[in-house]
């Protein structure tokens, strides 16, 4: 597919382009953190409009693109009761139709495994609200060039050039322009608006050079492919580091609420009157009630058993039941975490025992 | 068409008081074609939900071979199940479902089949002995072992009695030490040890189905197991906490198996490739 040379100071004219021809653009923006003067900005994923400044190509967002697939929140109905009666409304499933600009390669791949759980490949339930975003959304995304000291994505087999997910790719040359590449149908309509600014074939081979670059100062590095069939074995779920790593853990849910890929939710009525909404709204493993019965019992009733079942689901759920990554490396559950846990220190140390087998063996304890 | 997370509504046909803390709706579809075209198969479960309050997980307590409603039995415990308890003869609930796998009564034909619950586990079971009573002639001997805390949380009641009065059904029926009233003519002790010590099955040709909490189905597979039987004639049905029943909100999990889609019902084979987190 097309090949192509952008400016970087014609991002400010991509973003009119696309939102003249009807799309609504979601950028990376800095957004003071706290009211007051001494507030840090932090980037966020939020609409844009022609003219608003953004910092696409610098830094990381703190906060991914997952809100605009899978909101926070998002009411599924409207009911009224009425004496004896109840009347349901349905929500609207036209959604607009959306271009992600300047979305990182971690992120991107991810919208393939949420896919996997909401989509009517999990078990044949289409969750619409989902699928019908996915529809109208198109990825344009910029390859990492200042990984952070919490990024290893290569760790999880992505690079900070990746283009999986992706729909037009751009990567960011040492001469301060952009390559890019159309990667899907999806991606030629973006290049087709945006057309005027495009000009040449690119130059693939300074974008390859640009890529492994940015690989070399990734410093994170984890072996991950032990790491599958250590969970698999399931004499290791009574092992004892998941005690002794796990016991740290506050259960705040912060990694779960940042991380591209986690996905469960809660339904509740947002009751006033005699109507409301039926909500669904972003839950998290790591919290106590999660799992509890209504009979009291719990069955992950300690916190390193929540954040066992974190680290599983990340490296074997995902890939048992979704067959897809669970993890991309992105590294915001390590920058968000209040405690410092860190689950690069559980990927280092399942390719430690993988290595040893029986070097640390089960806690006897353990039940 | 509503999104997956929108229910059907249902009329609550009837109430029985089941126990101070327990009912069972009988429920009917408000849409006509819904309610001659609805199918589904024992062991499944539904979502039911009191618009206000919220959705909880319940079994389909009644038999698919009974047509004309479904039924629901629920202990008001939280949230949900007391709004529910509130509910009355012609109120509305809402209904998704039905959702999970189903008890494999066809490979139990010709067999016995025991069914031990304890508690308010016993309407799933409920709903696959009426299954196997209206295909008696399919089943050999079938039993069913029963036991609550106290006299007064026995559900069921009147089927019990029912149960006991037939002659192809051995019903055995058990209260915890101290629950018991005067004229109580069943047993006296926990469920486990009445079935491992006195009611004692035979293993020959017999399949045992156990509902209960997670601590009574430990028990039960034990005493069976002293008892001689395998693992591939002991069959059970979990009831993690969920919530969207479709797979998707990542909270009735067992490792890599969804209660929700893979379950609820399983063959103990199955659970002990299990993580021991149920």
């Amino acid at each position: 597919m097309r090949t192509a040379t952008l400016q970087k100071n014609d991002l400010d004219r991509v973003i009119d382009l696309l939102s003249q021809a009807d799309y609504r653009v979601i950028a990376p923006q800095n957004q003071p953190r706290l009211d007051g003067p001494d507030s840090i900005d932090v980037a966020v994923f939020k609409e844009i409009q022609s003219g608003d400044s953004h910092n696409i190509g610098e830094g990381l967002s703190t906060t991914g693109i997952k809100p605009f697939l899978f909101p926070k929140d998002e009411p599924l109905f409207a009911y009224e009761n009425r004496g004896k009666k109840v009347v349901l409304t349905e929500v609207s499933l036209d959604f607009p139709k959306t271009v992600i600009l300047g979305v990182r390669p971690c992120d991107v791949a991810s919208v393939s495994s949420l896919d996997a759980v909401f989509s009517d490949k999990n078990a044949g339930f289409n969750d619409e609200l989902f699928t019908k975003r996915l529809e109208k959304t198109t990825f344009v995304s910029y390859s990492c060039t200042e990984p952070d000291v919490s990024c290893f994505c290569t760790s999880v087999g992505l690079a900070p050039d990746s283009d999986k997910g992706s729909d037009l790719h751009m990567t960011e040359l040492p001469d301060g322009t952009l390559h890019v590449e159309v990667k899907t149908k999806a991606g030629e309509k973006i290049a087709a608006v945006i057309d005027a600014l495009l000009s040449g074939d690119g130059d693939a081979v300074a974008r390859q050079q640009a890529g492994v670059a940015a690989a070399e100062k990734i410093t994170r590095l984890r072996d991950s492919a032990p790491i599958l069939p250590w969970l698999q074995d399931l004499g290791n779920f009574g092992d004892e580091m998941w005690q002794r790593l796990g016991e740290k853990c506050l259960g705040c849910g912060a990694c779960t609420f940042e991380c591209p890929t986690c996905h469960c939710f809660d339904i509740v009525d947002e009751n006033s009157g005699n109507k409301g909404y039926r909500v669904k709204f972003w839950d998290s493993c790591q919290f106590d009630h999660f799992t509890l019965h209504a009979s009291g019992h719990n069955t992950r009733n300690s916190q390193f058993e929540r954040y066992r079942n974190r680290f599983n689901c990340k490296f074997k759920i995902y890939e048992d039941v979704f067959g897809e990554k669970g993890c991309v490396g992105c590294g915001r559950c390590i920058r968000g975490c209040p405690v410092n846990l860190d689950i690069t220190e559980y990927m280092a140390e399942v390719a430690h025992k993988a290595a040893i087998p029986n070097a640390m063996s089960a806690d006897p304890d353990f039940e | 068409m509503p999104n997956i997370y929108q229910p059907n509504l249902m009329t609550i046909k009837k109430v029985i008081n089941e126990t101070p803390d327990t009912k069972t709706f009988h429920l009917v579809f408000q849409d006509e074609e819904l309610q001659e075209n609805f199918e589904f198969e024992t062991g499944q479960f539904g979502e039911y939900s009191c618009f206000g309050a919220g959705e909880s997980t319940f079994c389909i307590a009644s038999s698919p071979t009974r047509k004309g409603h479904i039924e629901c039995c629920f202990r008001k415990t939280g949230k949900v199940t007391n709004a529910l308890f509130e509910l009355s003869e012609g109120d509305t609930i809402g209904f998704r479902g039905p959702f999970g796998n189903t008890f494999p009564i066809e490979e139990w034909e010709g067999k016995n089949v025991i069914f031990v619950g304890g508690g308010i586990a016993l309407p799933p079971l409920r709903s696959v002995i009426w299954n196997l009573l209206d295909l008696r002639d399919k089943y050999k001997d079938i039993s069913i072992v029963y036991g609550a805390r106290s006299v007064a949380d026995l559900v069921y009641k009147q089927e019990i009695a029912e149960w006991e009065a037939r002659d192809d059904v051995n019903m055995v029926k058990t209260v915890d030490p101290g629950g018991e009233t005067d004229d109580w003519d069943g047993y006296v002790g926990f469920v486990p040890h009445i079935l491992e010590n006195d009611f004692k099955p035979d293993p020959e040709n017999t399949v045992v189905v156990v509902c209960g909490p997670p601590i009574m189905i430990k028990f039960t597979f034990e005493a069976l197991e002293r008892l001689g039987f395998k693992q591939d004639q002991l069959i059970t049905t979990l009831e993690n906490r969920m919530k969207c029943g479709l797979g998707k909100c990542g909270r009735c999990n067992i490792g890599s198996t969804y209660v929700c889609i893979d379950g609820p019902v399983f063959k103990a084979a199955e659970i002990d490739l299990l993580p021991p987190e149920y």
